[in-house]
């Protein structure tokens, strides 16, 4: 099969997006680096302060217009937006492969995840509604309204850099406030073309704002007083240290979604068959750089079982096709850059250094297909015998790494998962209805599979993170997003 | 050779259909008597591509197995043969077109099996183009009895 052709050609300066103008920065540039070819594909500047003050004026001058502006008005520049992403489809899906490194069939899914917000958020006229009592007491009645609330930050993470920044912009919009979005420094590409494409779509100059760049840019957004709020994804250290306590001392609202350590919980009565492919996606799916992706597998069964399971895995995790994202055969790619990678590869050696026995070690012996450099690839790793409480079995990796737990039944593996400070999502794969209700009802975690390795919300649901993985109120997506956006009024009511 | 990802199996029924089509527009060149059927055949893959395509498109996301959704399907037991020599007759022709439709519709169905439980709505879209191929066989199958 073929390698699909790049979108990106040269090497582009991305400016940023200012009230409805493309704007060069005064910042310095840094290289975005495709990471299977590790060369420069485009140039991103590191915004200053000032140009974000910029951008928060024109979201806050653009923020009393627009709230006029009627829903139904506002949400068809959403659903021209949707014509223009399915239109844009194939493109925007291979620059995120071009700029993150992963694999077209998983560009394809952001893609399609990002779209599924726009839709949802096109429903905004119903479901911004309020709700309404008549007669609290006699002649007197009493209804809420949603508002929204003003200028908005969106700070998003380099893993889904297409699909994450979706997760709010939609809603925000559509409920009349204003966004400026930080998108990712490492792979800010997709979220130009979206932007580019949202200008297209008719939004007014200042609703929808891009500065791009690092710290600075976070910093001023948290510090700015007209940045009413902040969408976040990122690690658990600056989603708590930074953004969480930042919002808090500015009195903004925040989304902040973090680290996560996703437990794969294995009956002896799952359907192995099933499984293993969607253990595949689940652990070594985004090259692991992803907070629902599997990390710790914990097999509830005996040895026979456990044997025979992991020559399964093993043998399935050993073929998997390690290569540059376009090329369509695929199926892993690489991790974003080789810092990440020598970080991967630490941890793999803190793990074996731990006491765990390496069934594939990812750091060798794994080949590339095509002639790429290896700079940014590693091969999937199994570690085994680990035991829970190991930095392997608790702490974040974010790559492509298993590190195997085994437990004596369904209670000892709950007891494990929930041993650990993060909540993000978990997995049980059974046959059996009895096992899988007494997973839900107990484990800590704030997304729940039931024989599905990748446990993403759909965009009508919340992304429902907790413990340490999560630190907000409400969640992103759907309703409970809606809310977010906005501030509930109560008018009660008596004419004289 | 081995295919995997889903989207090698949509390339490889986008290749598919075109090939069939080029061959069955071909037919109709040549042979008159079953100029309309050929060509409606030919119109009826350009749809089979877009129906493919839409469930594809439509239902990929990051919680399906994409990557894994075909593995053990080996495209070079699909490859079919679309040159029919200078000389050959039209129930030459028929009997080509059926063996093409044949290897196509095994495509279709094995691709449909290994991937049913992983990718929703394609290997639904794979029967259906399935079925409705399997029908073409039948009309071939007469049209060869009745000449």
């Amino acid at each position: 099969m073929a390698v699909l052709e790049e979108p990106i050609k040269g090497v582009p300066v991305v400016k940023n997006f200012i009230n409805g103008e493309w704007v060069e920065s005064k910042g310095e540039l840094k290289d975005i680096v495709n990471p299977a070819k590790y060369e420069t594909i485009a140039k991103v500047p590191i915004s200053t302060k000032e140009e974000v003050n910029t951008a928060v004026e024109a979201a806050q001058e653009a923020f009393p217009d627009w709230r006029r502006t009627t829903p139904l008005a506002r949400v068809r520049c959403l659903f021209r937006l949707k014509e223009l992403l399915e239109e844009h489809f194939e493109e925007l899906s291979r620059i995120q492969t071009q700029e993150h490194g992963k694999t077209i069939d998983e560009s394809r899914g952001e893609t399609r995840r990002g779209i599924e917000q726009v839709e949802v958020a096109t429903g905004i006229p119903s479901l911004m509604m309020g709700y309404n009592l008549e007669d609290i007491a006699t002649g007197i009645d009493e209804y809420l309204i949603r508002q929204p609330v003003g200028v908005f930050g969106v700070i998003p993470a380099f893993n889904f850099p297409f699909m994450i920044p979706l997760w709010f912009a939609p809603y925000a919009t559509a409920t009349g406030n204003c966004v400026v979005i930080k998108p990712s420094s490492e792979d800010p590409l997709s979220q130009i073309r979206l932007t580019e494409l949202a200008d297209e779509a008719g939004f007014p100059p200042g609703v929808w704002n891009i500065v791009n760049g690092g710290r600075t840019v976070t910093n001023a957004l948290l510090d700015h007083p007209d940045i009413k709020g902040i969408g976040f994804i990122g690690s658990t250290r600056v989603a708590r240290d930074v953004i969480y306590k930042r919002c808090g001392e500015t009195g903004k609202r925040v989304i902040a979604q973090a680290s996560a350590k996703c437990y794969m919980v294995i009956m002896p009565d799952c359907v192995v068959g099933r499984t293993i492919p969607a253990l595949m996606t689940s652990f070594f799916g985004n090259t692991g750089q992803r907070c629902l992706s599997g990390s710790v597998l914990c097999v509830v069964g005996d040895d026979a079982f456990y044997n025979r399971f992991m020559d399964d895995v093993a043998d399935a995790a050993s073929k998997i096709i390690i290569g540059y994202g376009l090329d369509e055969a695929v199926q892993m790619g690489p991790l974003r850059d080789k810092e990440k990678k020598e970080r991967i590869m630490g941890d793999i050696e803190s793990g074996l250094k731990e006491g765990t026995k390496a069934r594939l070690d990812g750091r060798k012996n794994f080949k590339i297909r095509g002639d790429y450099p290896d700079t940014c690839f590693l091969g999937p790793s199994i570690l085994e015998n680990a035991t829970a409480d190991m930095r392997v079995a608790q702490e974040e990796i974010f790559g492509p790494v298993m590190t195997v737990v085994r437990a004596k039944n369904l209670d000892e593996a709950i007891e494990m998962a929930n041993s650990t400070r993060y909540g993000n999502a978990s997995a049980i794969f059974t046959s059996s209805g009895k096992n899988a209700r007494e997973f839900q009802y107990r484990i800590e975690s704030g997304n729940v599979g039931i024989n599905i390795g990748i446990v993403a919300p759909m965009a009508f649901f919340p992304f429902s993170g907790m413990k340490d993985s999560f630190f907000g109120t409400l969640h992103s997506q759907g309703q409970e997003c809606i809310r977010f956006f906005t501030e509930s009024k109560v008018v009660i009511q008596r004419w004289l | 050779m081995r295919m995997n990802t889903a989207s090698e199996a949509i390339s490889f029924s986008k290749k598919l259909e075109d090939e069939s089509a080029k061959f069955y527009q071909n037919l109709a060149q040549r042979y008159a008597e079953g100029k309309e059927i050929f060509l409606s055949f030919a119109r009826e893959n350009a749809k089979n591509e877009v129906q493919v395509e839409r469930a594809y498109y439509g239902v990929i996301t990051d919680a399906i197995e994409g990557c894994y959704s075909f593995a053990g399907i080996d495209t070079d037991n699909y490859s079919i043969e679309v040159e029919l020599p200078e000389g050959k007759g039209y129930s030459d022709a028929l009997s080509m077109a059926i063996a093409v439709e044949e290897k196509i519709v095994s495509y279709y169905l094995d691709a449909a099996k290994v991937s049913k439980a992983l990718m929703a709505d394609v290997p639904q879209a794979f029967e259906r183009i399935a079925k409705k191929r399997n029908e073409r066989i039948l009309k071939l199958k007469s049209l060869l009895k009745g000449g």
